[in-house]
């Protein structure tokens, strides 16, 4: 399947052709990512589903400009990617908040990076506090909230960027159960709201049906886009994600992930004959 | 009686003063003392002799050397070299063990002379010194910086070493130069173990203090010791004996008290991972 059939809004993100390889610990070359095309709409809702190792977070990291790779070109709005840039924010598995600073000063710190003035910073990250439920938090420090609490500060951090590009790296991965499900409800619901471009990383099948407007399907060694599945369930999705969940089309499409998700792992089964 | 074997909630305790001071660590400390002070005082009394005084003779002289002049210059003499060399210590060794820590190749060129100022008797030093330097300040603030540096650089290293990365890219994805990922992420993050480092020198660094007056030139506090031992004053050597620890202690404790001013967010960071 091709991946521009996603023809309804103009491609904010546009990757050509894009191969990163390393030198693994054996003095071998891993080849993380080989020849991996796509194209991200304006205000779409991306979500990235692959098994472990196949290169989805690297794919992340190299759009947020934090590595470098080697061939292929990665091009925000018609500019290529060369380093971070304020357009793109991220949001980390492991919440990656600084223990020593307050909540207030953890979701400023990227709009001090920037020069953002200190009344100006705090104003904006008192208001984005607000909007991921952690009003009254403001003075305690990471390792006095619970997990959830911690990536709602790592969230409001990305968001007080004000990013045209959200990139998340399995955001949720890291929380229990409850929490999570909890946390795309609320994710959905500001998405919903303040529209703009979010690639998500997961390993959860639910969880790239239940975000996604697309589910880019990943295979390993090399990692390669094996396929990009369309999600056409409606929006707004955060008003009743219990219903959502129960309808045909939600489990199709998740019970055909899995499908395909088996088959990638069992391709590198070595004592499973192929047919 | 029965009321201690009703089933059912109970009243809440009062908090029990008995309960409280079994918690605290002063209780203990004051006990083993008042042991080790009786033991003393009923030795010396019994075999002492000339040589060993008894503890209530020890706590008249360090009285009386309290109220001499002639200690208070020496104090003032002997903490010039402290002052001077652990200041040095600290100066040279933070920036040092934070550049050690980072790049690791500068740390190979460094890691045998560590080891050496790590497991070399000082002691033998002082005569190098002497032929080298001579007999004045100099020598003893040297002295003084070598017995201490070593706690520093390597705590700061160690300290550097242990930031976490992930906080280091988080601080690049949001735009943070090279400097404002040093002044935001390494050094605060890297604060608690300088600390404990610089609590560390300082006992090394009274103990410098100490042997250098003792073996190399017999001026200040440890010109005193030998001086009372010449004199078999018995009472006043042990006098000053505890006058040096008593500093000793309070240097330290002073550290510890900074260190926990400092770092509040570290000790909350291992009570929540010791849990």
């Amino acid at each position: 399947m091709g991946s521009d059939d996603y023809g309804k809004e103009r491609a904010l993100i546009e990757i050509r052709g894009l191969g990163k390889s390393f030198v693994g610990q054996d003095n071998e070359t891993v080849e993380a990512l080989r020849d991996v095309n796509l194209d991200v709409g304006e205000n779409e809702f991306l979500t990235v589903l692959g098994p472990s190792g196949c290169g989805k977070t690297t794919l992340l990291k190299t759009i947020a400009g934090l590595i470098p790779w080697n061939d292929g070109d990665i091009r925000i709005d018609g500019t290529p990617v060369r380093g971070p840039g304020p357009d793109r924010s991220m949001v980390f598995q492991n919440f990656a908040l600084l223990p020593w600073a307050t909540v207030l000063d953890n979701v400023a710190f990227g709009l001090r990076m920037r020069g953002v003035g200190r009344a100006e910073r705090e104003e904006r990250a008192r208001s984005l506090i607000a909007m991921v439920g952690l009003s009254g938090f403001e003075t305690k420090r990471p390792g006095e909230l619970s997990g959830g609490m911690q990536q709602r500060v790592g969230l409001a951090r990305a968001l007080a960027m004000r990013p045209r590009v959200l990139l998340m790296d399995e955001p949720f991965g890291a929380v229990d159960e409850q929490t999570r499900r909890l946390l795309q409800e609320e994710l959905l619901s500001i998405w919903e709201e303040h529209r703009m471009t979010v690639v998500f990383i997961t390993h959860s099948m639910e969880e790239a049906v239940l975000l996604g407007d697309r589910v880019v399907l990943m295979s390993a060694r090399p990692g390669r886009i094996s396929e990009i599945v369309p999600v056409p369930l409606e929006r707004p999705r955060s008003s009743d994600v219990g219903a959502l969940e129960r309808s045909g089309q939600y489990v199709e499409i998740t019970a055909y992930l899995w499908d395909r998700l088996r088959d990638m792992h069992e391709e590198h089964r070595p004592s499973k004959v192929a047919g | 009686m029965t009321a201690a074997f009703r089933a059912g909630p109970r009243p809440a305790r009062r908090p029990d003063v008995l309960r409280r001071l079994a918690g605290a660590s002063l209780p203990y400390q004051l006990l083993t003392f008042t042991v080790f002070a009786a033991g003393w005082e009923l030795y010396a009394r019994g075999w002492g002799g000339l040589l060993i005084p008894t503890f209530t003779e020890t706590v008249a002289a360090t009285v009386e050397l309290l109220g001499s002049a002639e200690l208070w210059r020496a104090m003032y003499v002997s903490n010039q070299a402290l002052v001077l060399g652990f200041g040095i210590a600290v100066v040279v060794g933070v920036p040092a063990g934070i550049v050690l820590g980072r790049f690791r190749l500068l740390e190979r060129f460094a890691d045998v002379y560590l080891n050496i100022l790590l497991v070399t008797p000082m002691a033998a030093i002082i005569p190098l010194l002497m032929m080298s330097v001579g007999f004045g300040l100099a020598s003893r603030v040297i002295l003084v910086t070598i017995f201490s540096i070593v706690m520093v650089v390597v705590n700061s290293r160690t300290g550097v070493r242990q930031v976490d990365p992930s906080l280091i890219e988080m601080a690049r994805s949001f735009g943070a130069s090279e400097r404002q990922i040093w002044t935001r992420v390494l050094l605060p993050g890297a604060l608690p173990a300088i600390m404990t480092g610089i609590r560390l020198g300082v006992g090394r660094a009274v103990t410098g203090m100490v042997i250098v007056e003792l073996l190399m030139v017999s001026t200040a506090l440890g010109g005193l010791i030998l001086e009372y031992r010449g004199l078999f004053k018995a009472p006043l050597l042990y006098g000053t004996i505890v006058i040096i620890l008593a500093e000793a202690l309070l240097l330290i404790s002073v550290a510890r008290w900074g260190e926990r001013r400092l770092t509040r967010w570290a000790q909350t960071t291992t009570a929540r991972n010791a849990r």
